[in-house]
């Protein structure tokens, strides 16, 4: 039987048996006249409870009085009775620490992108978890230990403020930030002579609209941006035109060629003085530093945070980008022979420089390579392996994972996903990865 | 576009801890009236700390369980509100779609709760003998 039966006669709205006056009328719990609730409780019209009427109730449950401590808290219904004025979140670790540490934590995204919340470092999926539970809210109970021992029963009204079967479940994920390489493509920076001419349509945007509209914390987007040559400009963020940057950064090695900045390093005031008639002043700093080895900065006095070192890495493989990117696939050797001839004197290429940025095909002949980017791949795993293998059928290990090491974490490693995501098989003695689904 | 926060207002750093009474099913009246102001049941606690929840003529064993993941209480705070009544107050989700037309809302945690009252098992009626009348 699934039905839970509650009887009771004299009154129609369903009179709890010890609310009514036990002197004056009979209780009746006879089980043969049912109220089927389907599978629910019922409760009763309120009265105000005595002593009398809770004892009367332990006596028909045959309990004794005597087992409980001498609190009881009657549970009501608030008059203000508002399931919907609160929502409950579930809070791990990290973000019941952000936020008892005075954090303000947000919740962000663009209609449809479904919620994320966000503390100052890190994102949150949201999913809303129901359960067929029913959850009263109490905002002050009572529980045993708290309860003295007296001999004396009291009796104490507690009010439900809500019943609630819904909560928010969350998961921590890495951020979103493909939405923020599409908002600032919008109207990329061509230059200070561009800018107002027909092209400057697109929209511009401040790091608060970029808050408003991206998926992720502060630290992320901040890293998001360091990452994607962007540059603040008269306090919006813009996109450096890549041929724009090219030039700028063009500029750059030819005043290190003359002033043999590339042994020495490079000195940021000269080169902010000589180049600043050109270019905007924070372009010129922000390509110089993207491109220097990264400083363990904190102790560094001015005089030297004024001297860079630019890094061969970094050169070589923004040069690489300028000659294969929109070059369609290139001879490969053709291409080795053209880049490290347009690297600057004393730097040296190596393909290790471009993973994740240009595919090889040496079995073709000639050699090719082409301009692939990690960056414009998809972010979400699944969506990633299958562009993956419309690219390539099958990926060896090496050459996969500098497409994919940027969805692992420290619990999914590069190993993980593949197993996930990917069929292992071996060709000629080498294993290779080709997609799961079959077609 | 959205950007609800949420955070602890600083006036109150020590929150009194809500309760949580969790129940199979719903709660219902016999007949289709507002739950509000209506008596639920006695909630007693033995000497060992067991609740036991007495609803009409259903008893409910139950234990205190202390939850995997604490739970916050968000209440839409309404003192940042310039348009309240542009907003879907009553809307069941945090999702954004709902909140399209501001993003000045702001939630506050009214109480971080660690541990919940769960009745799990199917109530046990009560089953009476009729008391003689004299």
């Amino acid at each position: 039987m699934d039905e839970i039966q509650i009887a009771s006669e004299k009154e129609q709205v369903g009179a709890l048996p010890g609310a009514l006056n036990s002197n004056t009328e009979s209780i009746d719990l006879d089980p043969s006249s049912p109220c089927i609730t389907d599978g629910n409780l019922a409760i009763n019209t309120p009265r105000s409870r005595s002593i009398l009427d809770i004892n009367h109730i332990l006596e028909f449950a045959k309990l004794e009085p005597a087992d409980f401590r001498s609190q009881v808290q009657c549970l009501y219904f608030s008059e203000q009775l508002e399931n919907d004025a609160i929502k409950l979140m579930e809070l791990d670790g990290p973000l019941q620490d952000a936020l008892k540490s005075g954090e303000r934590i947000e919740i962000r995204g663009d209609p449809g992108d479904g919620a994320v919340v966000v503390t100052g470092s890190q994102t949150f999926d949201v999913k809303e978890a129901e359960t067929s539970n029913s959850m009263l809210m109490i905002s002050s109970l009572s529980y045993g230990p708290d309860i003295p021992n007296e001999d004396d029963k009291s009796i104490i009204k507690r009010q439900v403020s809500s019943i609630v079967h819904n909560y928010y479940e969350l998961r921590p994920i890495k951020p979103r930030l493909a939405k923020l390489r599409a908002l600032l493509s919008e109207n990329p920076f061509r230059g200070s002579e561009c800018e107002g001419d027909e092209l400057d349509i697109g929209k511009k945007y401040t790091f608060s609209e970029l808050q408003q509209r991206v998926q992720a914390s502060d630290a992320e987007i901040k890293r998001g941006l360091a990452k994607m040559n962007t540059c603040e400009l008269k306090g919006v963020w813009r996109l450096l035109d890549f041929e724009y940057a090219a030039t700028v950064l063009y500029h750059i090695l030819q005043l290190c060629e003359e002033r043999d900045w590339l042994q020495n390093g490079l000195n940021m005031t000269e080169c902010l003085q000589v180049l600043g008639e050109l270019f905007p002043i924070e372009i010129i700093k922000h390509m110089v530093t993207s491109h220097s080895n990264e400083n363990p900065d904190t102790m560094e006095t001015d005089a030297q945070k004024n001297i860079y070192n630019l890094c061969e890495d970094k050169i070589c493989k923004h040069l690489a980008e300028l000659c294969l990117k929109n070059s369609g696939k290139f001879n490969l050797n053709d291409f080795l022979r053209a880049w490290q001839e347009s690297v600057p004197d004393g730097m040296k290429t190596n393909l290790s420089q471009i993973e994740g940025m240009a595919l090889v095909d040496s079995d073709a002949r000639p050699p090719v390579i082409w301009y692939y980017s990690v960056d414009l791949l998809p972010e979400d795993v699944g969506e990633r392996f299958e562009v993956l293998f419309e690219e390539r059928k099958k990926w060896s290990l090496e050459d996969i994972t500098p497409y994919i090491r940027d969805l692992t974490d420290e619990k999914t490693t590069v190993n993980a996903l593949l197993t996930k995501y990917a069929r292992a098989s071996l060709t000629n003695g080498i294993k290779m990865f080709s997609s799961r689904k079959t077609n | 576009m959205v950007r609800a926060t949420i955070e602890i207002p600083r006036d109150n750093a020590e929150q009194k801890e809500w309760a949580i009474i969790e129940l199979q099913g719903d709660l219902e009246t016999r007949h289709p009236v507002p739950l509000s102001g209506k008596f639920i049941g006695d909630l007693h606690f033995t000497h060992k700390d067991a609740p036991v929840l007495i609803i009409g003529h259903h008893i409910l064993h139950g234990k205190v369980v202390t939850l995997e993941k604490p739970l916050a209480v968000l209440a839409k705070s309404l003192e940042h509100h310039v348009n309240v009544q542009d907003m879907d107050v009553t809307s069941d989700s945090l999702s954004p779609k709902h909140e399209a037309s501001s993003h000045s809302v702001s939630y506050h945690v009214e109480t971080i709760i660690t541990k919940k009252i769960l009745f799990k098992t199917r109530p046990k009626p009560i089953i009476a003998h009729v008391p003689k009348k004299l």
